[in-house]
Parts: C-alpha cells; sequence; structure tokens
C-alpha cells in the first residue's frame, strides 16, 4: 500500500511539480488551480503508465483528488492480483 | 523516455541567461503528450536552451501554418496527420465513407497538400522546418479487405510521397524518415482510439515519444564525422592478401563475401559525399598497391587517400592518416575485423571511434552499414563536399613543393595564381558558412559554435557582416573555405568568428581576407573576441606573427599594425556581390 502511495505521489508531483508531498497528499482540483482537464489526462496517462492499468473515461468523475485515485488505483492494482 | 521521466524532466530549470529555443508545434490535433516529449526530447538535444513551445489552435493546422509564415519562428515542427487532409480521414469528424466519396476524399487530400506544401516551403525561408508526414494507420475506408491495398489508398499515398519528395529537397525543411519510425514505433501500436475519442490526442504514449525523438534529433541534426580509416583484410575485402595474393581476395556473392562489396559500395558513396576515406593495413605495400591496381574492387583507388601500409602498429598507421587529413581524432570512425587492433588504437587515440567489421555475421554487417549511413549522414551535399579529397591532395602537393623549392614558400606562392574571392551576402540558406563555424578546430578565433537556429537569429541583427571566402589555384578549386562574421559601426569591427578550413593554409588566405575587411570598412582598428583554445594553435601562431607576441583574449589592431606585419599577399582578391 504504501508503495502505491509512494508512486501516487511521484505521479502527482511530476505533473504538479509545484506541490510539496504534504499538498499532494490533500490535492484536489478546488485545491490545485493547475489542475484542470489537460492536467487530469496528463495524470491519469501518467498513473496508467506507472501503475500497468488502463483507466475507463467513464472513471475519470470519481478521480477527483489525490486519495480518491489512491483507493480507484488500490482495487484496480488488488483485482488484477 | 517515459511520460513520467518526461515530465520530471520539464521540472528541472535551465539557467535564466539560456537563449531561448522558440518551436512552434503546428498539428491538427490536441499536443498533449507529444507537446510534453518533444520538449523533454528538445532540452535533451539543446541542454544549453531555454525551450519555448507554442501551439496553435486544435483542428486548423493550416490556419496555423499560414499565421507562422508571419511571424516567422525560429524553428517549426509540422505534424500532419490523416484528418489534416480530409477530416473524412479520421476518426472524430462522421463524414462518410461510402465509396463515392473517395473522388472527393482525394481531390480534396490533393488540395490541401498543395496548400500545406506550400506554406511550409513559405515558412521554411525563415524557419527550420521538421515534419512528420502521417504516422498513424491509414482508415478502413476503401472496400477492399485490409490486407489488400485499395487503389483508392495508393492514390493518396502518392500524393504524399509527392509532397515529401518536393519538401525534402528544400533545404530548411527535414522530413522524418518513416522507415526510421517504423523501427522505433511498430505501426500496429501507434494509434490510440481511446485517447483520439476522449482526448482528441491519436497517439499511443510510447508513439508519441518515439516520433518527438525523431523530431528532436532531425532538428538537432548532429555534425556527421569527417573521416573513415578502414582495414583491409577480412574487411575491405575477404581473405588475407599476404596468404592469397591478389587472385584470391574476394568481395562478392559467389566467393561468400557479399558483405565486403557492401561495405566497399558504402565507402564509395560515403567518399561522393566528401567524407575522407584512407586505409591503415597490416600488409605488404607492393601488394596492396597491387590489388588496388589489378583487383577491380568497387571502391577505386582514386576515392582512398591516404593509404598507410606497413608491419608497425595500427595507431601508428592512423596517426599518419590523420596528419595527411589534418582533422581530430573525434570526427573520425576506425574500422578493423579484429577486436585486438580496435583495442591498440582507441588506447593510443582515446577520442577515435573504432568499430568492428562483423566479418562473420551478415545481419549484423547490414546493421553495421546502417550505423555508418547514421555517423556520416548529412542533409545536403555541398559542392565543398564533392572537391574535399582534391583538395587535400592538393594540399599535400603544396606543401611538399613548398618545402623543397629553396626559395620556398615566397616563389612557390607566386607561381600558383591563388584566387581569392569574398562574398559579403547574408544568405541564411547557405548552410556552408554554418557548417564551418561548427566543423573547424584548428583556424578557429575562439571555438565558439552556433545551433542553426542561433546562427539565423544572429545574421538577422543589422549590425552584423558576414564574409565568406572561397578559394583557387592552379591546382584546382577549394570551394567555399573561410568565414569571418563580426559586427561593423563607423570606422571600427568586431570579429566574433573567423574560421579557416585547414586545406587552405599556407597560402595567406588570412592575411587577404583581414586586408580586405579593413579596406571594405575604411576602419582604422579592428577587435577581436579571440580565446585560446586546446585545438586553436594555428590561430594563435597566426596572431602572435601579427603581433610580434602571443595575443591575450580579445584584443585589437591598427591598420597600420596590420600593414608593418603583413608579409606579401599573391592574391588575386575579387568581392562577389550577390545580394
Amino acid at each position: 500500500m504504501n508503495d502505491n502511495r509512494g508512486r501516487l505521489t511521484r505521479c502527482f508531483s511530476a505533473v504538479f511539480p509545484e506541490l510539496n508531498e504534504r499538498r499532494i497528499a490533500s490535492a484536489s482540483p478546488k485545491t490545485v488551480a493547475a489542475w484542470d482537464s489537460i492536467a487530469t489526462v496528463t495524470l491519469v496517462s501518467v498513473i496508467e503508465e506507472q501503475f500497468g492499468i488502463g483507466v475507463e473515461p467513464d472513471a475519470f468523475d470519481r478521480l477527483v483528488s489525490f486519495s480518491s485515485i489512491l483507493s480507484y488505483v488500490e482495487e484496480l492494482t488488488a483485482s488484477s492480483h | 523516455m517515459k511520460l513520467i521521466d518526461a515530465l520530471e524532466a520539464l521540472k528541472e530549470d535551465p539557467e535564466s541567461q539560456s537563449p531561448v529555443l522558440d518551436v512552434h508545434l503546428a498539428c491538427g490535433f490536441t499536443p498533449l503528450h507529444l507537446l510534453t516529449f518533444l520538449n523533454a526530447h528538445l532540452r535533451r538535444e539543446f541542454p544549453s536552451y531555454k525551450v519555448l513551445i507554442r501551439t496553435g489552435i486544435f483542428g486548423d493546422l493550416l490556419g496555423y501554418l499560414e499565421r507562422l509564415e508571419r511571424e516567422r519562428p525560429a524553428v517549426t515542427v509540422a505534424v500532419i496527420e490523416w484528418a489534416d487532409l480530409d477530416p473524412r480521414l479520421g476518426i472524430r469528424r462522421l463524414g462518410g465513407w461510402e465509396t463515392r466519396q473517395m473522388f472527393d476524399i482525394t481531390q480534396n487530400v490533393r488540395d490541401q497538400a498543395t496548400k500545406l506544401s506550400d506554406s511550409l516551403e513559405r515558412i521554411s525561408g525563415a524557419s527550420l522546418v521538421a515534419l512528420a508526414l502521417p504516422t498513424l494507420p491509414f482508415p478502413p475506408i476503401a472496400f477492399t479487405p485490409g490486407w489488400q491495398s485499395s487503389s483508392f489508398e495508393n492514390e493518396v499515398r502518392e500524393i504524399l510521397a509527392y509532397l515529401a519528395s518536393r519538401l525534402a529537397r528544400s533545404c530548411n525543411i527535414r522530413v522524418i524518415s518513416l522507415q526510421r519510425l517504423d523501427r522505433i514505433s511498430p505501426p500496429g501500436s501507434r494509434f490510440d482510439v481511446k485517447s483520439e475519442i476522449s482526448t482528441g490526442f491519436p497517439y499511443k504514449i510510447s508513439h508519441a515519444d518515439a516520433l518527438a525523438g525523431l523530431l528532436s534529433r532531425i532538428i538537432r541534426d548532429p555534425l556527421p564525422k569527417k573521416g573513415l580509416i578502414t582495414d583491409l583484410d577480412d574487411t575491405l575485402w575477404k581473405g588475407i592478401l599476404g596468404e592469397v595474393n591478389v587472385e584470391g581476395i574476394a568481395w562478392d556473392l559467389e566467393h561468400h563475401a557479399l558483405k565486403h562489396g557492401l561495405y566497399q559500395m558504402l565507402l564509395t558513396s560515403l567518399a561522393e559525399t566528401g567524407i575522407l576515406i584512407g586505409v591503415a593495413s597490416k600488409n605488404d605495400p607492393f601488394l596492396v598497391e597491387e590489388a588496388f591496381r589489378k583487383a577491380k574492387l568497387m571502391l577505386p583507388r582514386s576515392r582512398i587517400f591516404p593509404i598507410e601500409v606497413g608491419w608497425g602498429p595500427k595507431s601508428t598507421s592512423v596517426s599518419k592518416v590523420l596528419r595527411a587529413w589534418n582533422v581530430g581524432a573525434e570526427s573520425v570512425i576506425f574500422v578493423d575485423d579484429n577486436p585486438l587492433e580496435l583495442a591498440e588504437v582507441k588506447a593510443a587515440h582515446a577520442e577515435i571511434e573504432c568499430l568492428r567489421f562483423p566479418r562473420d555475421d551478415d545481419e549484423a554487417a547490414y546493421q553495421f552499414l546502417e550505423t555508418l549511413r547514421d555517423l556520416f549522414g548529412k542533409h545536403l551535399v555541398s559542392p565543398e563536399d564533392e572537391i574535399r579529397l582534391q583538395s587535400i591532395e592538393a594540399s599535400q602537393v603544396i606543401a611538399e613543393a613548398s618545402q623543397s623549392d629553396g626559395r620556398a614558400p615566397e616563389h612557390f606562392l607566386q607561381k600558383i595564381a591563388g584566387r581569392l574571392t569574398l562574398s559579403f551576402s547574408k544568405n541564411t540558406r547557405d548552410p556552408r558558412p554554418l557548417e564551418l563555424i561548427n566543423k573547424t578546430n584548428q583556424f578557429n578565433l575562439n571555438g565558439k559554435r552556433h545551433t542553426e537556429v542561433a546562427w539565423r537569429d544572429y545574421l538577422n541583427d543589422p549590425e552584423v557582416f558576414l564574409l565568406l571566402a572561397s578559394y583557387e589555384d592552379k591546382f584546382g578549386p577549394l570551394g567555399k573555405i573561410a568565414v569571418m562574421a563580426g559586427r561593423h559601426k563607423g570606422n571600427k569591427f568586431l570579429v566574433e568568428h573567423w574560421v579557416m578550413s585547414c586545406r587552405a593554409f599556407s597560402r595567406r588566405i588570412e592575411y587577404g581576407c583581414l586586408l580586405h575587411v579593413f579596406q571594405k570598412f575604411g576602419a582604422e582598428a579592428g577587435s577581436f573576441d579571440f580565446a585560446p583554445t586546446s585545438r586553436n594553435t594555428p590561430i594563435q601562431g597566426f596572431f602572435a606573427e601579427l603581433m610580434g607576441a602571443a595575443p591575450p583574449a580579445g584584443f585589437s589592431i591598427s591598420r597600420q599594425q596590420l600593414f608593418d606585419r603583413c608579409p606579401p599577399v599573391y592574391l588575386e582578391i575579387q568581392e562577389h556581390c550577390d545580394e
């Protein structure tokens, strides 16, 4: 689980380089000005690449914060094992 | 490169004083990850630049290109996909794929291709253009099954092939090789349908990375190597000459030696483009001369200079070749089939790139030919490339004659009827001045290099002057051999670049150029942005002769100083007006 958190933090840091680790943990489109639709697509692509998963466009609505994305990633990685 | 690596590479801010590489990315789709990868690859290729990439409006490639015709950016990257030629060739617009539409689509593609081509040619007047033609699979429009090529698809591809062939001839447009792209990005794994539908970005991440990498490399255009030194036995030909004699060596299919024939063919082709080919071989010199005389090699004797054959270490022969060429080891490739010889040469010449000729492996031999083409490939072949070998041989004749003449060099220089033609035209389409600045090490004012982009910007400064010198004498033409560039104001000038090919040494061309610049500008003094480098001893010697002492970094000389110390110049100097 810690590994997933660390990898996801790296993804966020790559897409939102201005955020430190503390701000990443509480990041959402409301708290991060740079989190627009392009950033969402980039973030999803980086997560797909890093975790080797496919995110369906329908799931985008759920991916609204660091914690919701972490839960989603853990669901997907757990089901694939 | 992974997407996360590209994004992380962009986090590192270059120094604020770094020059800006202004790039416009023109494509009809949302650039998204292509933009990220292009930025990351360009930063890798241009580490001392701050890369700034701008993009246009989604879906309007032609409109954006037409805008760039007015903006005149330094670099334009144009990525054309099928939908840019006709929206019905994409999947985001439901325009119909009926058979009756095919004629109209073909016509539309033809019109659009002409407009794109015209616009890119206009942009290339002031901008370096890197172009990618459609890389995605052709959509399943035609009524033929996927395994059968339709006349419709072939007609559309023919239009594109014509467009590529037309644009690739332009000196400022570089078209990426689809064959090389196929190798690094398999065609069946490029199209990301889900991403195209959901975001308008049609590429898989790996394809975006591969395409951006090639585009960046084509913009960087690495300097080709200048010369190749080859071994003979079991490399240029199959067999050990000393054992099998001239009759026993082979390079053809019949003798299972085709790879040696292909290697010879490639070397001949390289020699034609101005690459120097020399030989370093442990052999009997008499037998080697006989082999070149009697055996009808694909690589003729006249294309090779010099041939260094003996029983001493290969590194000694390599040193002799480098001296005859007057080029640095870092610009040269050494080829031998024997790893021990390669190691011995590498130990003596650390900067030389040593490649093993794969004499026992046909696949590896073919790849080896491709590697050589990459190392020596150039965008254009100049008139200087065509006469390089001839002029190096002439230089050696001059050097030998000059030394053997008791009254040398004065008497000799008077006899050779040297003609120096000087042009002050700032023609940004002529790649030769920048090529000389970036390739010359010895007679080089300060070792400063330019990218094509920075060079273009520099020349656009109205205060900047450019002198390009061409030379010929009774031994033949040397072509464009010297460049001086700097700033001129009132009765003073500042030289910021000054280079001269080593093929042109010992003719007092440098004095001729300087005398003419003083005269042309009516200058009383000239300053030089001189800096000593580890390689520019010849220009240091020239200035020391002129000033009577080793030159300091950055100095001036007066007209009187030049006239007092200038030796007789026996050149006929003409200014060529072509503005």
